[in-house]
């Protein structure tokens, strides 16, 4: 602030320089004598000049013979990339953005006395945008909601895309592209009028095109699976196109859960000593063949954030937490707070179960509270609207809370134990029914009713009892500012990319805080803001409009995989066998067994830096060079028909083998819209397809060989 | 300490230097000089989730045992089951850990006590005043196990202190080494990433090159893969993940090449235990270190689970248990190898816990903790820095609850081992920032 304000006084002093220095000048032999009238240097010009165009300046010497000069911009000689440059004849190009202060300063210097110079403020405007197309894809039925793509010149960053002359949530892409979001009347059709604003300085509207209104894409649709589902099908991609993108998602959002069932006791023969591998064949099976697509993918994300781990929780103890996630996914995130924290799995898991209220000599069991605090709702800095750290005057991090605050809620926590088998209020402490299809139940005898100070300095006044101090603890970090840019950042992580913009976590944390009809939490409404975000959605049309994306970890890999190819498993009832629980010992292998975390820290933290990179990227904690190779013999496993319990049919005879038969580049073609979008760059298709011809008379082997060679790739890893 | 080893290096070299020149036959010594005496590795074992330091290095004499049962109550371990050490009469050991008792007694390991993470000295006073700086978010398990990591102020510093000396002494030592200098068999962590190296993971068991079924066409096959990760796509992420995907075709090839016709070792590893599966893994990595022509190496291991905040008794003993067993199968394959006084093997962990119970059984998160330092080199059957006083509220709490104070940074005690492993003096604060902020740079327990 204070460089702008001083910023026209320097000008004058530079103008007068000439004067003030000519005491000095009678030491200088080359000086004409004093009594010569001064040199001086007027410039003159518009004073404001558009970026991307040009202005001619004048500069007027007078009192000396030799009339030539010198330009320089904000002093430098000739100028440079920032501030803009300065012919020898004093035309003056602007930088490609604004400069600080939006103006610059440019100076002519006598060559006959260089101490003589004058100054001109030159204003640098936004250039004029100009609309060379636009295209829609469409998202719903009857084509309500649209991605626009603009593609022209002299878009700035800020400027917003206009629809009939109203402006639309704009994401800046590059000086030639702007994507926007719209929404049109219902039922309305044929081409709509698009036209591109640049803000000040100097704001200005482009001229209009009119483009049609169309629906999705095969492209639009296989991305929008490849974020809400376990992995496109041949089938899903058709339905997508079919409804639209809206429609699905409200679809999806009406769709009940599929329940895992509860693991009988004593448990099957299939995990006759330890529970937790039917778990797993209940959710692969869920996950590979379920309805709830959308639902049960949320479910998983979230059961990365609010870690629970069969290292410690038996497997009758996760199906139903894996359960209550999948049916609060779409509900709000203080129920998904109350819901968890009161589950007999998160309370083994992190000690909330049988906490007791200390005795004389003891403390409070901490494990509970801190990481409910730092993990699942906070994080353990103050942030920003943004998702980004907020600083203090030093710029260093505010912690979000204090030791002395986890002790309190640690006591606030106390007494909560089983529920009796049938579900009713225990009577003793630790009351170790293993009842874990209903919350937990609270003992107020073992409930530490001594006053608390929790977070924002709310307290606990004594005497409360269990479910009183619970409610108001809950309340206040569900309320504290962090909850929604904490939350949403991570739930975008999970579904759409590992490096969100600041501005996509605060338009979605926005609506985590109101949706709208003044409900802060509302999950629903942050998955659609999250999925129909013009970020989320501008590579439909452009594979590299935004640098996103995050690598597939390796559960959704295995199921990517089998989805597309229409693996099957063989045993004739897959259920009641728990047959596929054969798949965690590939995803073992990789690191990722599934609800079988190490730590509650998940497989990978959402804020995992790849190594020599400023890459946020939490998946890539699971990527390295030993489990890269892995990964790579699984892709051999999957191609070959030698995953265990499963069988595949990529023979001569099945659809891809025919496909290869006739056609490697129909081949390359099929398998590009099933796994890649129909985005694979045209450098990959053609190594494959040159790979794959060079093979001769075994189709079988071309199927095999090109979808090793894509699922073996970077390009295909990285859902983009 | 290894002086004389480094001097008598030294000499030979120069004496074989005056071989070329036909003054004496001292060349087969400078070879077998080269070869294998000039080799040494850190071998970093990480507690993940803060071992409780408390139950592990135990007073001993009655005064001591009857303060530490007083406080510690229902957490307390009987006096009678505790492993006694011999030369340090008025401590002992967790029951669990009889083959670290063994080693501490026949001068082979070494307890570093109170050692925590710390930007500058610090006591309890200073702390309690906020009259110095201290590492940020203390009792957060992320932070913590990142700033053991990277010697740091935060989390935040993108590279280890393992990484920082490959940085510094790679060129140095490892000019032809066809894999990096670190090795990670514990999966990705911060230790092991520098600013211009970055290491190799190893899965233990697994090393060698993606299996392929397609016969002859595996080779094709395999170059058209290779080609596809050299693709620009625009992507960053893409970029990212083909430049660790072509490191692992490279150093895979390597690894296999390297391990294909080797011996196995006759020392015997405890099964059904992931810490010795990636010890031994270790151990036949530096069986291997000619074919990979590696002078210097850190390797990364790591175990978890010692977050306990409930039950602690019964886990604890078995993780320790586990972890004593391991230790002492990789020391046993270093004498197999004759590089046990080249390799020095020692504890890491996120924090200790509190010294007062909670009232789940377990104990919660806290500060300064007690360390193992293992190997031929290690000045033994000693402890090095200072027990801190159990009591709580007491001269070494920085609260209430018995959550020490260190008496001694963790850098401190990795810059003694990365002097040992041969960072130069001039070196040394660039790998540790904050080191001169302490009166030695060097405990001298190895």
């Amino acid at each position: 602030m204070p460089s702008k304000m001083f910023w026209p006084f320097t000008a004058a002093v530079l103008s007068l320089s000439a004067f003030l220095l000519l005491p000095g000048c009678t030491l200088s032999p080359t000086n004409p004598a004093s009594s010569a009238p001064p040199v001086s240097v007027q410039v003159s010009g518009t004073g404001q000049v558009r970026i991307g165009a040009t202005d001619q300046l004048k500069a007027t010497v007078t009192n000396a013979t030799n009339t030539a000069v010198t330009w320089q911009v904000n002093s430098v000689s000739g100028g440079n990339a920032t501030t803009g440059t300065i012919s020898a004849s004093g035309l003056y190009t602007p930088p490609a953005s604004l400069p600080t202060g939006n103006s610059v300063t440019i100076t002519a210097v006598s060559v006959a006395s260089p101490t003589a110079s004058g100054s001109l403020t030159e204003n640098i405007l936004n250039p004029l945008p100009v609309v060379t197309s636009a295209s829609t894809v469409g998202y719903g039925t009857t084509g309500t909601a649209y991605l626009i793509d603009v593609i022209g010149a002299g878009f700035v960053n800020g400027a917003t895309v206009e629809v009939g002359g109203v402006s639309q949530s704009t994401t800046f892409v590059s000086a030639t592209e702007l994507n926007a979001t719209y929404t049109s009347t219902t039922g309305q059709s044929g081409s709509i009028l698009v036209a591109v604003d640049n803000p000040a300085p100097g704001a200005s509207n482009s001229a209009s095109v009119s483009t049609p209104l169309q629906q999705a894409t095969a492209t639009a649709a296989a991305r929008f699976l490849d974020q809400t589902s376990f992995g496109p099908t041949t089938a899903s991609i058709a339905q997508v196109q079919q409804v639209g993108l809206s429609a699905y998602l409200t679809q999806q959002f009406n769709t009940a859960t599929t329940t895992l069932p509860d693991i009988p006791s004593p448990y099957p023969t299939q995990c006759a000593t330890a529970s937790y591998p039917c778990a797993e064949s209940e959710w692969w099976q869920v996950a590979l063949t379920g309805n709830d697509q959308l639902r049960q993918r949320v479910a998983l994300a979230l059961s990365e954030i609010w870690v629970t781990s069969t290292d410690t929780v038996p497997g009758e103890g996760m199906t139903p937490y894996m359960n209550l996630l999948a049916n609060d996914a779409f509900g709000n995130y203080r129920t998904i707070m109350q819901d968890v924290t009161l589950s007999p799995a998160m309370g083994i898991y992190l000690n909330m179960l049988n906490s007791n209220k200390p005795a004389t000599g003891q403390i409070a069991n901490e494990n509970y509270p801190r990481e409910l605090m730092q993990l699942f709702t906070l994080g353990i800095d103050q942030l920003n609207a943004d998702g980004s750290l907020e600083t203090d005057s030093s710029g260093n991090p505010i912690p979000a809370y204090t030791e002395a605050e986890v002790e309190g809620f640690a006591r606030a926590y106390t007494g909560w134990t089983f529920a009796n088998a049938n579900g009713s209020a225990p009577t003793k402490f630790p009351n170790n029914t293993n009842a874990w299809d209903y919350p937990m139940a609270a003992v107020e005898a073992n409930h530490d009713t001594t006053t608390k100070t929790i977070l924002s300095s709310v307290v606990l006044p004594a005497g409360q009892k269990a479910e009183e101090d619970l409610k108001t603890s809950l309340d206040t970090i569900f309320n504290h500012a962090n909850v929604g840019p904490f939350v949403c950042r991570q739930l975008i992580q999970h579904l759409v990319s590992s490096n969100p913009s600041a501005a996509y976590v605060t338009r979605v944390a926005a609506v985590f805080a109101n949706n709208g009809s003044g409900v802060r939490g509302d999950i629903k409404a942050v998955l659609t803001a999250i999925l129909m975000d013009s970020e989320a959605r501008s590579n439909d049309t452009n594979s590299t409009a935004v640098d996103g994306g995050h690598l597939r970890e390796p559960e959704l890999y295995i199921t990517n995989v089998l989805r597309a190819l229409n693996f099957a498993s063989t045993d004739a009832n897959p259920t009641t066998d728990y047959a596929y629980m054969s798949l965690s010992n590939y995803a073992n292998n990789l690191n990722e067994r599934p609800m079988r975390s190490g730590s509650v820290f998940n497989f990978f933290p959402p804020s995992y830096v790849i190594p020599a990179t400023t890459l946020n990227a939490p998946e890539f904690d699971l990527e390295n060079t030993a489990s890269v190779i892995l990964r790579l013999s699984l892709a051999n496993a999957l191609v070959n028909n030698q995953i265990s319990g499963f069988t595949v049919d990529l023979s001569a005879t099945s659809a891809l083998g025919q496909l290869a038969a006739s056609s490697p580049t129909q081949l390359v073609s099929t398998l590009n819209t099933l796994l890649m979008h129909g985005q694979m760059t045209a450098g990959m298709s053609t190594a494959i397809v040159n790979q794959i011809t060079a093979i001769t008379s075994n189709p079988a082997e071309r199927v095999r060989v090109a979808i090793y060679l894509i699922i073996s790739s970077s390009a295909y890893k990285i859902i983009n | 300490m290894g002086t004389n080893r480094r001097s008598f290096i030294r000499n030979a070299a120069l004496l074989s230097a005056g071989n070329a020149l036909g003054l004496r036959p001292f060349g087969a010594l400078n070879a077998l000089a080269q070869s294998s005496t000039s080799y040494k590795a850190l071998v970093c074992v990480f507690l993940f989730g803060g071992n409780d330091a408390n139950n592990t290095v135990v007073p001993y004499d009655t005064t001591g045992y009857a303060n530490y049962a007083k406080i510690r109550a229902g957490l307390a371990l009987s006096q009678s089951a505790l492993l006694p050490l011999t030369p340090s009469p008025s401590f002992a050991l967790h029951p669990s850990l009889p083959e670290l008792q063994a080693l501490y007694n026949s001068g082979n390991l070494a307890i570093v006590s109170n050692v925590g993470t710390l930007i500058q000295p610090t006591t309890r006073a200073t702390y309690l005043a906020n009259k110095v700086t201290t590492p940020t978010n203390l009792f957060s398990h992320p932070d913590q196990q990142q700033e053991w990591q990277n010697a740091a102020l935060s989390a935040a510093t993108a590279s280890g202190w393992a990484g920082r000396i490959a940085d510094a002494l790679n060129t140095q030592y490892n000019p032809g080494s066809v894999i990096p200098m670190i090795a990670s068999v514990g999966g990705d962590t911060l230790f092991c990433n520098g600013a211009s190296t970055s290491p190799v993971s190893v899965s233990p068991g697994n090393l060698g090159n993606a299996s392929c079924s397609e016969g002859s066409e595996c080779t094709s096959q395999l170059a058209t893969a290779q080609q596809l990760v050299s693709l620009s796509s625009g992507i960053s992420l893409v970029q990212a993940d083909n430049e660790i995907t072509s490191n692992a075709y490279n150093y895979a090839a390597a690894l296999t090449s390297a391990t294909q016709s080797v011996t196995a070792l006759k020392t015997v590893f405890p099964a059904n235990n992931a810490l010795a599966a990636q010890l031994k893994q270790i151990a036949q990595l530096i069986q291997v270190r000619s074919a990979l022509n590696v002078q210097r190496q850190i390797f990364f291991a790591g175990v978890g689970n010692f977050d306990t905040h409930s039950s602690q008794l019964s886990l604890q003993s078995g993780l320790l248990a586990g972890m004593s067993a391991a230790l002492n199968a990789f020391y046993l394959a270093t004498q197999e190898l004759g590089v046990e006084s080249d390799v020095t093997a020692f504890t890491m962990s996120d924090f200790s816990r509190t010294f007062q119970p909670n009232s789940n059984a377990g104990s919660d998160h806290a500060w300064g903790s007690h360390h193992f330092v293992l190997g031929g080199a290690v000045n033994g059957g000693a402890m090095y820095g200072t027990y801190p006083t159990l009591s709580l509220g007491g001269p070494d709490d920085s609260g209430s609850n018995g959550r020490w104070v260190p008496s001694t940074a963790a850098s401190q005690y990795a810059a003694t081992l990365a002097q040992w492993f041969g960072v130069p003096a001039n070196q040394l604060s660039a790998v540790f920032p904050y080191i001169g902020n302490f009166s030695s740079s060097n405990l001298g327990f190895v």
